[in-house]
């Protein structure tokens, strides 16, 4: 979740790609460029590549 | 660990939660309140985790830590006081959806913020498009009501009168909104005051111990459950029927992982999220995995977010299970919630069918309507939340006319009903042949029908089970389906929704003029059978024919008795 420099409003709302919650500015987070995804931890890296891809191939989120 | 303690310490802090809900029920306007109990009390700790909650509506446990983490996003806890109130209902912001409101009271010792009394309650009214919360039309979240991101409606004990003015300025009914607000309020107000006693009472270094003892205990309980399921893979899936704005079905996809005492629920694969109000929040998604959970495993582990960690959710943003800005969510917590649970209720059935039920109607109909009263001249406005039949289950036929699994709520009583609204209930009754046969077969739903007495009165729904019916298991057949019909004043015909006013759907539509002399009746679904009918007892099929619950005709049909061979 991006906020606007004077945080009164929400600019953009930010999820990781596989568990879907929601990643707030300044957290760490992991971006996989071949993927095009951003991740909240490895755990979620790793579901995603390991069981989306193998099920939906190209076609996943 | 002390486990006495843990467990007086843990039936106290229940006890504070179902007196903050019975304060919340006896001092609120909206019959949503005092009538049904739309509503949970907990507490929580400053990280957002929930520590105890009382036993009201369970759609809106999973998403405390989501809307606690994302108040203190934008209210850092160094920035929050003794005496201050936030409250809460963006579904953008870890919400559920818009008329659930969160209002969170911190709680300090020793200056130091401990911990949130916390009240979750479904306001009858919000604005937007239509009386009552519920467009079934509603294309984005503005149509849905006021926003309101985390603000602080009381700061040091006083009133924030900006916030309520802004709040209760953009409401159809503001004196039953300012009641119902102020009855929260009361709620957190009354827990914080009753925590405190406890900490004076037991000690600071003492009561976090215990509680910390008390999550790592129902973890560990929810981790033997879990162990006890046999490792795999289990699928399932279900349909919403529409969303109101096409005419298709949306899937809802689960695959439960089950790898030791872990349990991974992956929704990858159920549709994109909808153009209408069908979606659900992330909020509304962990709440449905944990809600079918905890209907799954043993009752008395103690219900706090230590049951939780065992549990991971993956919900891809975007889906029907994770709805990305701004698309509208209202259903999504009280129809795709059910739906949701029910997948999962569904997969893992198939490992434990013991502690499975068939499906319930997974409906609250969310006929909400408006208008002004002849009789008192004042606006009003009503979310009036039905029942219907649940899943038949390998032990016992399913529930009659209880509250769709992620509400726990209860139906407005007819003489309240009548006087609170411009409406005469003629009619209220179980629907004959409605639960699905099985070997234990599906609760009933009912039929209610409804007189209109004002002038004009402006009617939305949201529901769902209209065209497919609640699902049986383990060769159970469906229960009964749902149904929304119209008479006209002075005719004799009864309409669905798009025959008399030419909508896209029966189950989801906006602002509908019911006239004096109009009749409305609704139906609410069935429960799924459970196993084979030909396995039924006959004296329990023969009960079921003497008390009306099956037909002649039904018996015939479903369970091949004639009535020579009764």
């Amino acid at each position: 979740m991006k906020f606007s420099a004077n945080r009164l409003y929400v600019e953009q709302y930010l999820k990781c790609d596989n568990c879907g919650i929601l990643l707030y500015e300044g957290e760490p987070q992991i971006a996989d460029a071949e993927a095009g995804k951003k991740f909240c931890s490895d755990w979620c890296v790793d579901w995603y590549r390991t069981e989306t891809m193998k099920r939906f191939g190209r076609d996943a989120g | 660990m002390d486990y006495v303690q843990m467990n007086i310490l843990e039936s106290t802090m229940v006890s504070i939660c179902r007196e903050m809900g019975i304060t919340l029920m006896k001092t609120s306007y909206s019959t949503i309140f005092n009538e049904a109990l739309d509503f949970t009390c907990a507490l929580a700790d400053r990280n957002g985790d929930m520590v105890a909650v009382a036993e009201f509506c369970p759609a809106q446990i999973g998403g405390m830590p989501l809307l606690i983490k994302t108040c203190v996003r934008e209210i850092p806890l160094e920035q929050i006081e003794e005496g201050d109130v936030i409250v809460h209902n963006d579904p953008y912001r870890g919400g559920l959806h818009t008329p659930e409101h969160t209002f969170f009271k911190p709680f300090f010792v020793d200056g130091r913020l401990e911990g949130f009394a916390v009240a979750i309650g479904h306001i009858a009214e919000v604005g937007g498009m239509v009386p009552g919360g519920f467009c079934g039309e509603a294309t984005e979240i503005f149509h849905e009501g006021l926003r309101v991101p985390p603000v602080k409606i009381k700061r040091r004990g006083v009133d924030n009168e900006d916030v309520w003015k802004i709040m209760l300025a953009n409401v159809r009914t503001p004196r039953y909104n300012y009641g119902d607000l102020r009855a929260m309020i009361s709620a957190v107000d009354l827990g914080v005051s009753r925590i405190a006693g406890v900490y004076a009472k037991y000690g600071k270094a003492n009561v976090q111990q215990t509680i910390a003892d008390l999550m790592d205990y129902s973890e560990r309980r929810m981790r033997a459950e879990i162990e006890n399921i046999p490792d795999g893979i289990y699928e399932f899936a279900d349909k919403v029927e529409d969303d109101g704005i096409e005419e298709r079905e949306f899937d809802i996809v689960v695959r439960a992982h089950v790898r030791g005492d872990q349990l991974i629920v992956d929704y990858t694969g159920s549709s994109k999220q909808a153009r209408g109000p069908i979606n659900a929040t992330l909020g509304v998604t962990w709440s449905a995995t944990y809600n079918a959970l905890l209907h799954l495993t043993d009752p008395t582990i103690p219900k706090n977010s230590g049951c939780f960690r065992p549990v991971k959710v993956v919900a891809p943003p975007g889906t029907i299970v994770n709805v990305d800005y701004p698309a509208p969510e209202v259903g999504g917590n009280t129809e795709t919630h059910p739906r949701i649970a029910g997948t999962l209720l569904g997969a893992l059935g198939q490992a434990i069918p013991h502690r499975a039920m068939a499906a319930e109607g997974s409906t609250h109909a969310n006929f909400v309507f408006g208008g002004t009263d002849a009789r008192t001249s004042e606006y009003f406005a009503c979310y009036d939340l039905e029942s219907n039949g649940w899943g038949g289950r390998s032990f016992a036929d399913g529930n009659d006319s209880c509250d769709s699994i992620n509400g726990n709520c209860r139906i407005t009583p007819v003489e309240v009903f009548e006087t609170r609204f411009p409406w005469r209930i003629e009619r209220f009754g179980l629907v004959t042949d409605s639960g699905g046969a099985g070997k234990f077969r599906g609760g009933l739903g009912y039929q209610k029908q409804m007189l209109c007495l004002n002038e004009e009165i402006t009617a939305s729904q949201m529901s769902d089970r209209y065209k497919l019916a609640p699902w049986g298991l383990h060769g159970g057949r469906p229960g009964g389906k749902a149904a929304t019909l119209i008479q006209r004043a002075g005719t004799r015909d009864w309409l669905t929704v798009q025959q008399a006013y030419n909508k896209v759907s029966p189950s989801k539509y906006s602002n509908i003029t019911i006239r004096q002399g109009d009749r409305v009746i609704l139906q609410m679904p069935g429960g799924g059978g459970f196993g084979d009918p030909a396995e039924r007892d006959p004296a329990m099929l023969q009960h079921d024919l003497s008390e009306g619950y099956v037909s002649r005709d039904g018996a015939a049909r479903e369970y091949g008795v004639t009535e020579a061979a009764e």
